[in-house]
């Protein structure tokens, strides 16, 4: 993630009154913050992120407001001050705080004028609140004093708190609370976010549609992702081009190898891609790589040269990025066309696989196409035809369940590629021929993503998702590498507590002992792919160390004298986590009676081999 | 890529598909418990034992032959060894520790937590010289897991207070630490954090002169610093992990003599972050000690061209209040003190009921009201019966009689055959969740700030001469409705004829101004 605000990313821009507003910063334009005021986006683009800018008055023959970086010094001056109030309190306040010791958590609460750093007004708590505390300037004053505008909304704070009359018998909460209701109010301030994994799923939780991510919060993220085990997966491998000409049919498809594969996780995701761009940000394909910013400004002149070459670079994409449509198709064919392309590498075949083999997630969907929506904020559309340049191009691999699990009702998997000789295309309309291209581009990749998936071996399962979990695991447990993690998230505890059932202790006992006649007599192999009976909707053995989890944090308010935890934080879905290792049981039948026959405490002869069993055992022998 | 080159990775990084010789592995005894296993090769007799290594649980021994080249996950049966010779072998050898060999290793170090075997195995004949093929025992099993920071942190040696995947998930979260990332981390402690954020920051081993994701760790004790510095070299984790012993109050947080570990990110287990946090500043903070006596410019540890993020973690109030205070004198923005409260939760089957098996965790009470009728209108019954022989009205008697004895008889029938043949002991009862026994209701504060970087005059003319003012076109964000509303009729306009795009455009324009005006 760059540092600077680069062009054309989004950004979350926060405004005193707790809003983000979320902006795609274009170059050349100006951004209107409402109430707030506009600057132009040409003041932010190239600065680094998390400054506190305020909108400063426009000068003379200029018809916009330029930016003043706000030091930290003064977004703090009321909170130093504060610290050090104590000590300089009037002698009677403090006579006040050693006699009764109950009135010292009352601080003082003082306004300083930031320039100055005179104090304007402190509260007084001997007084009490005077129930007739009126604010003097009028309505019309006080619009008057906005439209003028002039420092930054300061003026008008310090305004207002002079002209209320009881301002010095407020108490110091009351005084601070008025401040900060008014500082939120006139402030024109706000600062450029980032907009990385963590604040956007934080502004669509707190501000944005909270079931879309189906109320993910950051804890839950944060733990998905490591029990998931979710890291970067190994370096980039690419099978070799084929270089099948256009004569050659399916046989002519690089197989998948799957000595290659690794460093894969299967993802179902049902928060539009917010998942899927966790997941990637922890594997470092979520954010388009720019060249070192070592030099002096070269993140900037890189970020220049960007959008200068922007429309010229998407046409002539690396080469393993896949050109999938049909104007793409015409351009490819003219490609061949220009020896002049100072990027003159042997373009790929119809059959080259644009996919690494390494390091990739790979989304099973419930829908004919995924929602992937949130990408977006990353530079990423799943739908667009003609990509620039981008990570997930070749780390993201996306299938049906139809694909992953019936590939031979699916038509793109199972119709054969056309094929055609060069005569025959050299006589065919360019539009004709491009869709030839693309329909046999599409075939390759759409064979190499399932037979990958079904090869199975992932290295992870992770899934949020509205699906039942049981049968999600039921379709997918078999495609997990042993020792393989699962990470379910869930926003209720249902579900998970219905999937965690699958693998208790009772149902394990039955499995191992023997007790389920369905399961006799079936291979090691055979009940890997248990497809479920009323009773056991999954094969028992198949995970080791189920567990449910739930994180929770809470918020705190750090201000001299004044630290206690949040009053109100958000509610509703509370959000679960299950987690588990793939288990790769024994064949055969596995005992467990002989050794503990000598102690009496312990049940002797246990049938069943299930680790419940031995958990129990161990109980037993720990009480003993 | 070949597994040779593969060999000197991590397997917290890369497990590969199958375990190795030479490597960690973790058995995971039962649910909670796991036990951390260096892998060995052996040639011959070892320690004692015909198998060669093996690794004594309460579930049978394990000889390490039977767990090498096996898949991950793999259920392993316990063996039959001769554990019994062995012991009386043993007490010939007083100078030995108890369960440990001659390389001391990490296998050993845990077998305190484990209750050896002692009670002699099913003897075996004689002692060949070789390496005993292993026989499978009834004793019981266990399965080898690969390792991840998550298993590591639920059974790593204890030397410090552990950071927990609860937190640790979080903070790395927050941190922002990615793949690529340097992270400064002081405190490494019993190591939970620097193996889960060597997870997060990897990306590759660096080679020569490459910078690549990597863990800046820091720890003052000298024999923690020890333990850990082997646990990292065992663990394959030496060219993520960069471990140095120091006092980073005082000796600040340069590597290699002086040189800049061009931090983004930093996290502080120290009882007192204020004294570590002005030698994380950008510049020179005001009376620093001791650093310029050699006359060398003040070189910052953080990267000059990245935001730094930290995180601070303190079980006091007093020590967050301190720390805060001193993040904000030196310039830290977007402070925020969080604390994570993680519940686990198990899922049992809640079985009450009159007729449900006497078994351990059964409520043997009345499941609801009409249980408990019957069952009172039972015992009344019963009692009636029993005071009739008392009585000499007969009449009144029989006409109970038959009331009661319907009753008993239609309930206690259906009782019986549920209590005794109760076919799906799964099944019974109301699927409950509950919390665990005891949680933890606080481990520490998070405190999580950001220092932006350094922005000084020259960078802003420079900035402003890459994008010049004044060539605004048009306005983003809040407008009002009227103008909105013109604007998309004027693209409506522009797109003419093609009318999928049209819709399709309107909707995305559409869907962009909602988000902007949000």
């Amino acid at each position: 993630m760059a540092s600077v605000v680069r062009p054309n990313t989004w950004v979350a821009l926060k405004l005193p009154s707790g809003i983000s507003r979320v902006i795609q910063i274009a170059p050349n334009t100006t951004i209107s913050l409402g109430k707030y005021g506009s600057f132009p986006a040409n003041l932010i683009i190239g600065r680094p992120y998390h400054l506190t800018f305020e909108l400063q008055d426009k000068l003379e023959g200029e018809d916009f407001s330029r930016l003043r970086i706000v030091p930290t010094t003064e977004l703090y001056a009321e909170i130093f001050a504060d610290e050090v109030s104590p000590g300089c309190s009037t002698p009677t306040a403090g006579a006040n705080e050693a006699a009764i010791p109950t009135t010292a958590d009352a601080e003082d609460y003082t306004l300083i004028d930031a320039e100055t750093g005179n104090v304007v007004a402190r509260s007084n708590l001997a007084t009490a609140i005077d129930e007739t505390a009126r604010q003097t300037l009028t309505q019309d004053e006080i619009e008057e004093l906005k439209r003028d505008g002039t420092n930054a909304g300061k003026d008008v704070i310090a305004k207002l708190l002079l002209s209320h009359t009881a301002l010095d018998q407020k108490t110091s909460f009351s005084l601070a609370k008025y401040k900060l209701m008014k500082t939120k109010k006139y402030i024109r301030r706000f600062q450029v976010l980032p907009m990385d994994v963590a604040n956007f799923a934080n502004w669509q939780l707190e501000e944005r549609d909270s079931s879309r991510i189906l109320d993910m919060r950051a804890e839950m993220i944060g733990l998905v992702g490591c029990w998931g085990n979710a890291h970067y997966g190994g370096e980039d491998v690419f099978l070799e081009d084929p270089r099948a000409s256009t004569e050659q049919g399916q046989e002519a498809c690089a197989a998948v190898q799957e000595d290659l594969l690794r460093g894969r996780w299967l993802v179902v995701d049902d928060t539009c891609g917010m998942l899927v761009a966790a997941l990637a940000e922890r594997m470092g394909v979520l954010n388009p790589e720019y060249p070192d910013s070592d030099a002096e400004d070269s993140a900037l002149s890189a970020a220049a040269a960007e959008t200068a070459t922007e429309e010229s670079n998407t046409a002539d994409a690396q080469p393993q990025q896949q050109q999938p449509d049909t104007e793409m198709a015409d351009a490819q064919e003219d490609d061949g066309l220009h020896p002049t392309n100072p990027h003159n590498k042997p373009r790929p075949s119809d059959f080259a696989i644009p996919y690494s083999q390494t390091n990739t997630i790979t989304v099973v969907h419930a829908a004919s196409q995924p929602n992937l929506s949130f990408l977006n904020y990353w530079g990423f559309d799943h739908t667009a035809p003609n990509h620039p340049p981008h990570p997930l191009l070749s780390h993201l691999l996306t299938l049906s369940w139809l694909q992953l699990l019936q590939p031979s009702l699916d038509t793109s998997y199972s119709t054969p590629p056309l094929v055609a000789t060069q005569q025959e295309l050299a006589g065919w309309k360019p539009s004709r021929r491009g869709n030839f291209h693309r329909k046999r581009r599409r075939f390759a990749r759409t064979r190499h993503v399932v037979d990958a998936a079904r090869a199975g071996n992932f290295s992870g399962l992770i899934c949020a998702s509205t699906m039942d979990p049981i049968s999600i695991l039921k379709h997918a447990l078999h495609l997990l590498a042993g020792g393989a993690p699962i990470a379910i998230y869930s926003p209720t505890v249902e579900p998970l507590a219905a999937l965690a059932d699958c693998f208790s202790v009772p149902r394990r006992t039955a499995w191992t002992s023997g007790q389920v006649a369905e399961i006799v007599g079936k291979s090691g192999e055979e009940l890997e792919r248990w497809a479920g009976s009323e009773d056991f909707p999954l094969n028992p053995t198949l995970l080791l160390g189920v567990s449910i989890q739930t994180s929770r944090a809470r918020r705190w308010q750090v201000l001299p004298g004044r630290t206690h935890p949040l009053m109100m934080e958000r509610g509703g879905a509370e959000g679960y986590v299950f987690t588990a290792w793939r288990a790769k049981p024994a064949e055969g039948r596995v005992e467990a009676k002989g050794k503990f026959k000598r102690r009496k405490t312990e049940p002797g002869a246990v049938a069943g081999a299930a680790e419940g069993d031995a958990e129990e055992v161990k109980a037993a022998a720990e009480e003993a | 890529m070949a597994p040779t080159t593969r060999q000197g990775i991590s397997p917290f990084l890369e497990p590969g598909p199958r375990t190795k010789a030479n490597s960690l592995a973790i058995l995971q005894l039962s649910r909670d418990n796991f036990l951390p296993v260096h892998l060995q090769h052996a040639t011959g007799e070892h320690d004692g034992y015909a198998e060669g290594v093996v690794v004594n649980t309460r579930f049978g021994s394990f000889p390490h032959s039977t767990m090498i080249g096996v898949p991950w996950g793999s259920q392993i049966r316990a063996s039959k060894v001769d554990t019994g010779s062995r012991g009386r072998k043993r007490k010939r050898l007083p100078g030995d520790d108890a369960g440990r060999d001659e390389n001391g290793n990490e296998v050993e170090a845990d077998v305190a937590e484990l209750e050896i075997e002692t009670e002699s195995a099913e003897p075996t004949t004689d002692t060949p010289s070789g390496p005993k093929q292993a026989i499978a025992a009834s004793s019981g099993f266990v399965h080898v897991l690969p390792p991840t920071p998550e298993i590591w942190t639920t059974s790593l040696p204890h030397r410090t207070q552990v950071v927990y995947t609860p937190d640790y998930s979080y903070i790395l979260h927050r941190i922002r630490a990615r793949p690529g990332a340097v992270i400064i981390e002081a405190g490494a402690g019993s190591g939970s954090f620097s193996h889960a954020s060597a997870r997060a920051v990897y990306n590759g081993y660096p080679k020569e002169g490459e910078r690549k994701g990597k863990v800046i760790s820091f720890e003052y004790h000298e024999e923690r610093y020890k333990k850990m510095k082997q646990e990292l070299s065992q663990h394959g984790l030496e060219g993520i992990v960069h471990l140095t012993h120091r006092d980073v109050y005082k000796g600040g947080f340069l590597i290699n003599d002086g040189e800049s570990p061009e931090a983004e990110a930093v996290f502080l287990d120290l009882p007192a972050p204020w004294d570590a946090l002005p030698a994380l500043s950008r510049r020179r903070p005001e009376g620093a000690e001791g650093a310029d006596e050699s006359g060398k410019p003040w070189v910052s540890p953080l990267n000059s061209k990245k935001n730094a993020y930290i995180c601070t973690f303190s079980p006091c109030i007093e020590q967050v209040t301190k720390t805060v205070s001193a993040m904000r004198r030196l310039g830290w923005v977007d402070i925020d003190m969080v604390e994570i409260a993680n519940r686990k939760l198990h899922t049992a089957r809640d079985r009450v009921g009159l007729n449900m098996p006497q078994d351990r965790g059964v409520n043997n009470s009345a499941r609801d009201v009409e249980e408990a009728i019957s069952k009172l209108a039972e015992i009344e019954e019963k009692f009636r019966q029993h005071a009739r022989p008392s009585r000499s009205a007969a009449n009144t008697s029989s006409k109970n009689g038959d009331d009661g004895k319907a009753t008993s008889n239609g309930k206690g029938a259906s009782r019986e055959e549920e209590t005794f043949t109760s076919s799906r002991p799964w099944a019974d009862g109301r699927l409950i969740v509950r919390g665990e026994p005891e949680i933890k209701t606080h481990t520490s504060y998070l405190v999580f700030a950001i220092l932006p970087r350094e922005w000084s005059e020259e960078d802003e003319a420079a900035a402003l001469a890459k994008y010049p003012l004044g060539q605004e076109q048009a306005v983003v964000g809040d407008m009002d409705k009227a103008s909105r509303k013109k604007l998309r009729q004027e693209l409506l306009k522009k797109q003419g004829d093609k009318k999928q795009k049209k819709k399709e455009k309107a909707e995305k324009l559409d869907e962009k101004m909602d988000e902007t005006s949000g």
